[in-house]
């Protein structure tokens, strides 16, 4: 649009549904430490409604449609969704339209803030989550990409609602977010509507420093008494979403860390030395890393640690081998097709190969440059890349073992 | 919104249901063993658990390794689980593997090498997962829930009990295996894209051989405790309650899925708009229905600080009960859309439906029709659903805690 909103569309008419997504690049790397958490607050208050829809009527208006909605907030985006039956899909395309210029009432953001914090504190009773989020803090040091997402109590507390309008003022402009729509809908009334509701948003300057970081690669650990496990979360530097070795890192990933069949499963998991085991990759803007997550007793931690290192030696030294690659090929190939049937899990792809690439990629695309990756060119990255040295943070009771 | 059910019963009693669906790629296929956490022999909990890890770990002409490497080669996405009733064993994977997959799983189920070996790598990853659990209160507190609600032994944890487990021998689980690994009472279920009649073919091949068996019951005592609490020092108070209804088999099981869905459907119902969005009181908090093939029930969780836990139960115990004083006909019409539209939505992915089929036939002796479904839905009014409500008043509450504080239950 002139205003630079960008609208995607994939039509399957033969889906039974459509889901739509209103993607916007901002985050917690977006934040400054004073409103470090404002990003997925905002999230939050944009269900609040506007200046005519309360939030009950906001809620009734979703529900009434019969439409699985909800959003999410990461370190670079946040993401608004909904999937519904297609005699629908207009109607919540309008209304998803319409909150994205939100009232931002004073009372509901303080009646919000308890429920942020009660947020904060379920996923600190989350170890499986917490670890992840406590070590990409450490990988990330004073790089932006370590702001927590959810924020702190302290940071929760002090943030006003002065700080939050002001935030979204300059992060939810529409050259700075994109549309999405797939399954079975009409492209021309999807883009008729999006215009009228969002035709008249002002363009701005925007933008996001982006800087490669090589991590920390510290470790720490925190002891908690009322844990029985060892949570381990290790963090590689990996590459970014631009990159085109992003196919390579993801089989890479899967090589040494699927739930199963990979090095971490017959190594760790086969031998039940760790109940858990797994690696991923996650290409971001400008960087990337590879989070893998280790769950063990305390006392055999140091053992999978030995076993993990061993593993990380053998695949810089050897690489990896073409019967490795095949079936972590066929592994992607076949969750690419089970995830795409379905337009909601169309969706997230479709919106964010052009919120970092801006191009329209096809699953026939993303199929192939799976296929195309050589052995070589995994064993290069791997060299490149340096497994044996990464960040790691540990939770568990006692003392570290 | 029409559906068609594949069905055959192989000479041992064996059932295959099939739902073909147009336009996917995929096929989802489920074996329902009659095998699950209820069915195992007193002493034994945590036996399916073992033997779901363990029957994978050499079959056929295939070692332990081999076998995952097969099953790997082939892009399956498995997915093991052992419900109260039922140890499933099934995955999904692009329709052209299915042939060999299908040949893999007749290889698990029918030849498992159960290799001394390979048992207590087996039972020690099922004793971590019972030992994982204590460190995701959110989890175990609807375990511990489960176990307090359904009459013993239907609501047994799903993930084993770990004195039960360190006492299991090989031998002992062998014999489990032997006795509850019953093809004649396995349901198995496929839906994506699939040829019914090659599916038939290769299953009365595989299993067609196996001798006819009887289903067994499980005879079953009260349930034990009205309120339990867990000491933990964590952030939250995670509550998790339950209180009993109609059956998934009962005439008025449509009544209380629209109930529930108005207690706790959708963003405007009635728990979330209570507790979260006037009171600010949680993040999560919500109530699902669960039944079981003899008992049913609504299960609720919320998760929240020490100080505010008591006035959270006590908001979610009145809008439990303000239900039968009456609903709106908006509520209503809320609530059935949501329903239809889930069902639909369900009913895209070949997974979700080879889980359904299975469990309508296993619940009900038949497989529903989308089309059935959504005119029950449709059918149910006002009054239909305020009699049911009526008629199974929420007297009881089984309440667990897991957190710094307890809670007074009334």
């Amino acid at each position: 649009m002139a205003n630079g909103l960008v609208l995607i569309g994939e039509i399957n008419p033969a889906a039974k549904s459509a889901a739509v997504g209103f993607f916007t690049r901002t985050g917690s790397r977006d934040e400054t430490p004073e409103i470090n958490g404002v990003s997925h607050f905002l999230e939050h208050m944009l269900f609040k409604g506007t200046d005519t829809l309360s939030a009950q009527q906001v809620n009734e208006e979703f529900d009434r449609r019969g439409a699985q909605f909800n959003a999410f907030t990461s370190e670079e985006n946040t993401v608004y969704y909904a999937a519904v039956l297609p005699e629908y899909l207009l109607e919540i395309t309008s209304l998803w339209g319409e909150l994205m210029r939100p009232a931002l009432r004073d009372d509901d953001f303080d009646m919000e803030k308890n429920v942020i914090k009660e947020e904060i504190a379920m996923y600190a009773d989350t170890p499986t989550f917490d670890v992840v989020d406590r070590c990409r803090t450490l990988h990330y040091g004073a790089h932006p990409c370590g702001n927590s997402v959810l924020g702190s109590i302290e940071s929760i507390d002090a943030l006003t609602a002065v700080q939050m309008r002001e935030y979204f003022a300059r992060r939810y402009a529409p050259n700075n977010m994109v549309v999405a729509c797939t399954g079975n809908f009409d492209w021309d009334r999807f883009c008729t509507i999006v215009d009228e509701r969002c035709g008249g948003w002002k363009p701005q300057q925007v933008d996001r420093p982006l800087s490669h970081f090589e991590g920390t690669k510290q470790a720490e650990r925190l002891a908690k008494p009322n844990l029985n496990r060892e949570h381990i979360c290790l963090i590689h530097t990996g590459v970014s979403a631009q990159d085109s070795r992003r196919f390579a890192a993801s089989l890479l990933a899967m090589v040494v860390g699927d739930d199963l069949g990979s090095r971490f499963y017959w190594e760790l998991v086969d031998k039940a030395l760790a109940e858990a085991a797994s690696m991923q990759f996650n290409a971001m803007d400008g960087t990337g890393m590879f989070y893998s997550y280790l769950r063990c007793s305390s006392d055999g931690a140091a053992r999978v640690m030995e076993t993990v290192q061993r593993i990380f030696r053998e695949v810089q030294t050897d690489g990896i081998t073409e019967e490795e690659l095949t079936k972590a090929k066929n592994k992607v190939l076949s969750a690419l097709v089970i995830k795409n049937e379905l337009p909601m899990g169309r969706l997230v792809d479709l919106g964010f190969n052009w919120m970092y690439l801006g191009q329209y990629r096809s699953i026939e695309d993303d199929v192939e440059s799976a296929k195309a990756v050589t052995v070589d060119e995994v064993n290069t990255l791997v060299r490149q890349l340096d497994p044996g040295s990464f960040t790691q943070y540990s939770l568990g009771r006692g003392a570290a073992v | 919104m029409e559906s068609k059910t594949d069905k055959c019963v192989l000479p041992s009693g064996m059932v295959l249901l099939g739902e073909p669906m147009e336009g996917v790629e995929s096929v989802a296929f489920d074996f329902m063993l009659p095998a699950g956490a209820a069915v195992m022999p007193e002493g034994t909990c945590g036996a399916a658990n073992v033997a779901s890890d363990w029957i994978f770990r050499g079959a056929g002409p295939r070692d332990n390794r081999a076998l995952g490497d097969a099953l790997d080669g082939l892009g399956l996405h498995r997915s093991d689980s052992v419900g109260s009733s039922h140890l499933s064993v099934g995955a999904a994977l692009e329709s052209s593997n299915l042939a060999e997959a299908l040949a893999l799983h007749a290889d698990v189920i029918l030849r498992p090498h159960l290799k001394d070996e390979e048992f207590e790598p087996a039972k020690q990853l099922a004793l971590e997962g019972v030992l994982a659990l204590d460190d995701e209160p959110r989890q175990r507190v609807m375990v511990e829930l489960r176990k307090r609600f359904y009459p013993s032994p239907l609501g047994r944890s799903t993930s084993g009990e770990i004195a039960e487990l360190k006492r299991l021998t090989t031998a002992r689980t062998r014999a489990v295996i032997k006795d509850t690994f019953d093809p004649a009472q396995t349901i198995f279920t496929i839906a994506g894209k699939y040829d019914f009649d090659a599916v038939r073919e290769q299953m009365e091949q595989a299993f067609g051989a196996c001798p006819a068996g009887t289903p067994r019951s499980i005879p079953t005592t009260p349930r034990a405790g009205k309120y339990t609490h867990i000491p933990n020092d964590g952030a939250q108070v995670h509550i998790g309650l339950m209180t009993e209804t109609v059956r998934f088999a009962d005439d008025d099981y449509y009544d209380i899925r629209v109930a529930t869905s108005i207690l706790s459907g959708g963003m405007s119902a009635r728990l979330f708009t209570e507790v979260r969005e006037k009171r600010g009181l949680c993040y999560a908090v919500g109530a699902r229905y669960h039944s079981l093939k003899d008992a049913a029930g609504i299960m609720c969780y919320a998760g929240t600080a020490p100080e505010k836990a008591q006035e959270t139960l006590d908001v979610i115990v009145a809008e439990f009960r303000r239900l039968a004083e009456g609903i709106t006909a908006e509520e209503l019409e809320r609530a059935k859309i949501g329903l239809k539209s889930s069902l639909i939505m369900q009913s895209e992915s070949s997974s979700s439906r080879a889980g359904a089929i299975g469990s309508d036939y296993y619940m009900l002796g038949r497989v529903r029709s989308l089309e059935e479904v959504k005119q029950r839905i449709e059918r149910t009014t006002v009054d239909s659903v305020l009699a049911c409500l009526r008629n199974h008043p929420f007297e009881e509450f089984t309440v667990v805690t897991i957190g710094p504080t307890e809670v007074r239950v009334g």
